[in-house]
């Protein structure tokens, strides 16, 4: 069974706590992997940018993935990538991204932020599904417009860059398009994680463009309807919080029996209160495998072909 | 009166035509450990700050990407923001355009960088062109190229009202904003201001709205020249002198003696203007293919194509008058007998100090002394460790002097600025 974390960047309390190397080593010794949910104008408390926040982790930390919440709708799918990409630099291959759908009255706040803009979508449940696929694709596809092998640093041709080996994405969506290539060398794992959190009001068709889909603690009914993604982590609450759904009750074979949910093949431990919960979780967890390489390897999932190279070639 | 003290500031050297990529000490301009090196040994000098460009597109050459310079970066907030989890002190600045940004994630991130790095935060605020770099963006080339200061000096109102936290509420020509945020107020109360103002607008752009000019002015003429003019802006701002450091962009050649580092610095330019690279150079003046003339030989003798459409993309540089300046590189290469390759490395080539340790120090000292400039962002020729012999070497001079710190006196970036 694999265990992630999911933490919100807003928390109050969270940044010292993830400033404790103690604290931190406990973390790469235990999860699998960290998301860190982004509260992109949320009212009150937007926080820390999540993608920034986990390069900070990045550089710090040794082992643990590290997936971002992004709210891709209302940002700039270029940045995206490229963000991610130096992530997976950073971490020299432990990077992911968490595709953060906005729901309830979010996407109407997140707007008012960026203002209305063309190349946006319109906040409403339909515009947002399919702007979420198109963002998907761009920064993926970014990822692949170096090859890996595209510096050659060649004297002979007094060349750095090989052009044959970088490729325009000529992305053409709905409402915007993007030309490409990255600014950014392929990232170490090729292509990051992609993962996606959903709900249980959610349409499971969202996470089509994932490798990776987190269930709210309310959505593990959803389980068995994903049978498209790769893997499926449940959310489970820790500590004191008014929420429904899966709640660990502090035992090691709790946890397991959980574990065994059909169609779910990890769980995302999500403390109500870090400061409070999470050193008592963290001290209760099973140590993970050490040095198992990229975050993909970890995972068990394939390694990412280049979309630009012919296989068969 | 006690002496003017130093400001440095480091330029990562990456995607520049100044970064030399053929040499064996050269490293890779994308793996963190370069950027960590970089990072660990101007602070162990001491530097004010870390200083990254921007280019949001790859450089273009007759309609191909660019292949001659080193391409290639990451995205600059994030490896900034990693750069704060390895370092204690130094400041981190980033260059981030107005133009494919909006203000409250922008400011946000910002906000985020200075959080995390306990105040370290710096944002040099530039512009892009709107065609070219718009092409990677939701929003295109969304805007008239006159108005783009007018949207640079609201973004930077916008930012600033974000930064010092709670509601914010912005309706203004260019944006129509609104919203809470949670992170002011900020360790240094808002990131420090870096402007490139050139043109008259950008001039009083920055009197009024930057901390910092990063400036091409290193010569001591001009240099005295273009400080004297800006510091005198700023009074009608109600801003005094010293309010807006001025630091121009530098090179540096370091050697045992005088003529070793004059070797040296020849031998830097040979490498950073290849063959190639010197064609390809003058095809942005002449605006047409030259690939079949011979680097070592003579200047062409045609003249250039002021009617086509500019060969050369994603490129800071421009030549208005593309015909006098053909007619005046023709007259210098004539004059002087140069061929191609020797007339680009003369008119490319920047402020270089060259010289001794000592020297170099001296000269820097007394750019600052004079009132040419507060300081300088000095750019090495080689990644990651184009600083190492300057810090081991210069620096120690500079504070033996008694005009640069022995060790920091403040955790911010203003700290480091204002500590005199």
């Amino acid at each position: 069974m694999r265990i992630a974390l999911g933490l919100e960047a807003a928390q109050p309390g969270l940044l010292p706590l993830l400033a404790d190397p103690g604290l931190l080593a406990a973390i790469d010794a235990t999860a699998e992997l960290l998301t860190l949910a982004d509260g992109f104008a949320q009212p009150g408390a937007d926080g820390p940018d999540a993608l920034l926040l986990a390069n900070w982790l990045g550089a710090r930390s040794r082992q643990v993935g590290i997936l971002p919440g992004v709210a891709v709708n209302f940002l700039e799918p270029f940045h995206v990538s490229t963000g991610i990409a130096t992530l997976d630099h950073v971490t020299e291959g432990r990077a992911g991204l968490l595709v953060q759908p906005l729901r309830g009255a979010r996407p109407a706040q997140a707007r008012r932020a960026i203002g209305p803009l063309p190349g946006f979508p319109e906040p409403e449940a339909a515009a947002l599904a399919a702007d979420t696929a198109e963002a998907i694709a761009v920064i993926r596809a970014l990822w692949d417009s170096w090859q890996d092998d595209a510096i050659i640093r060649d004297p002979v041709s007094q060349r750095f860059v090989d052009a044959e080996r970088l490729h325009y994405i000529r992305f053409q969506g709905q409402r915007f398009s993007v030309l490409g290539p990255s600014i950014t060398p392929r990232p170490p794992q090729g292509q990051p994680v992609v993962a996606i959190d959903l709900q249980a009001s959610d349409d499971p068709a969202q996470a089509a463009g994932a490798e990776l889909v987190f269930l709210g603690a309310e959505a593990t009914a959803l389980a068995p309807a994903l049978r498209g993604a790769p893997l499926v982590f449940a959310d489970v609450l820790v500590g004191d919080s008014a929420r429904p759904g899966l709640r660990w009750d502090g035992s090691a074979g709790q946890l397991a029996a959980l574990g065994r949910l059909p169609g779910v093949a990890g769980l995302r431990l999500v403390p109500a209160d870090p400061a409070r919960d999470l050193a008592p979780l963290l001290a209760a967890l099973p140590p993970v495998r050490p040095g198992a390489g990229s975050l993909r390897q970890r995972l068990g999932l394939p390694p990412a072909p280049n979309r630009n190279i012919n296989v068969a070639a | 009166m006690a002496k003017k003290q130093v400001i440095l500031g480091a330029q990562f050297p990456g995607v520049n035509n100044f970064t030399v990529w053929s040499d064996p000490a050269a490293g890779s301009q994308i793996a963190f450990s370069s950027f960590r090196h970089f990072a660990e040994t101007v602070e162990r000098g001491k530097f004010d700050f870390i200083f990254l460009a921007e280019g949001l597109r790859l450089r273009e050459q007759k309609g191909r990407l660019h292949e001659l310079d080193v391409a290639g970066r990451p995205n600059t907030l994030a490896v900034l923001t990693a750069l704060a989890a390895v370092t204690q002190h130094v400041g981190l600045v980033g260059t981030l355009t107005t133009t494919f940004n909006e203000p409250y994630p922008l400011a946000r991130q910002l906000a985020t960088l200075d959080l995390l790095s306990g105040g370290r935060a710096g944002w040099n605020f530039v512009t892009s062109p709107g065609a070219f770099t718009g092409a990677n963006f939701r929003r295109g080339d969304h805007l008239p190229h006159a108005q783009r200061y007018e949207r640079a000096r609201e973004f930077v109102e916008a930012a600033r009202q974000i930064w010092r936290g709670g509601d914010f509420a912005v309706l203004s020509r260019h944006f129509d904003i609104a919203g809470r945020s949670g992170l002011g107020p900020l360790p240094q109360g808002a990131p420090v201001l870096v402007q490139a103002g050139e043109s008259d607008a950008g001039r009083e752009l920055a009197a009024s709205h930057a901390d910092v000019i990063y400036s091409r002015h290193s010569e001591l003429e001009a240099g005295r020249a273009f400080y004297a003019d800006v510091k005198g802006r700023l009074a009608r701002y109600g801003r005094r002198p010293d309010a807006l450091k001025i630091l121009p962009g530098a090179n540096f050649a370091l050697g045992d003696t005088e003529a070793e580092a004059r070797d040296k610095a020849a031998q830097i330019r040979l490498q950073q203007v290849s063959p190639r690279s010197a064609i390809t150079f003058l095809e942005q003046v002449w605006n047409r293919d030259l690939s079949a003339y011979d680097a070592e030989g003579p200047l062409p003798a045609i003249d250039p194509d002021v009617e086509a459409d500019a060969l050369s993309q994603g490129r800071a540089m421009r030549y208005d008058d593309r015909l006098a300046t053909a007619r005046k590189w023709r007259e210098i290469a004539e004059r002087d007998g140069l061929s191609i390759r020797q007339l680009v490395i003369r008119v490319t080539g920047r402020k270089q100090f060259t010289g001794t340790p000592q020297a170099v120090a001296l000269e820097i000292e007394r750019h600052v002394q004079e009132d040419a400039a507060d300081g300088f962002v000095l750019a090495p020729h080689l990644t990651p460790g184009g600083f190492d012999e300057f810090v081991a070497k210069v620096v120690p001079v500079l504070q033996d002097r008694g005009v640069f710190r022995r060790d920091y006196a403040a955790s911010t970036l203003r700290g480091h600025l204002w500590a005199a």
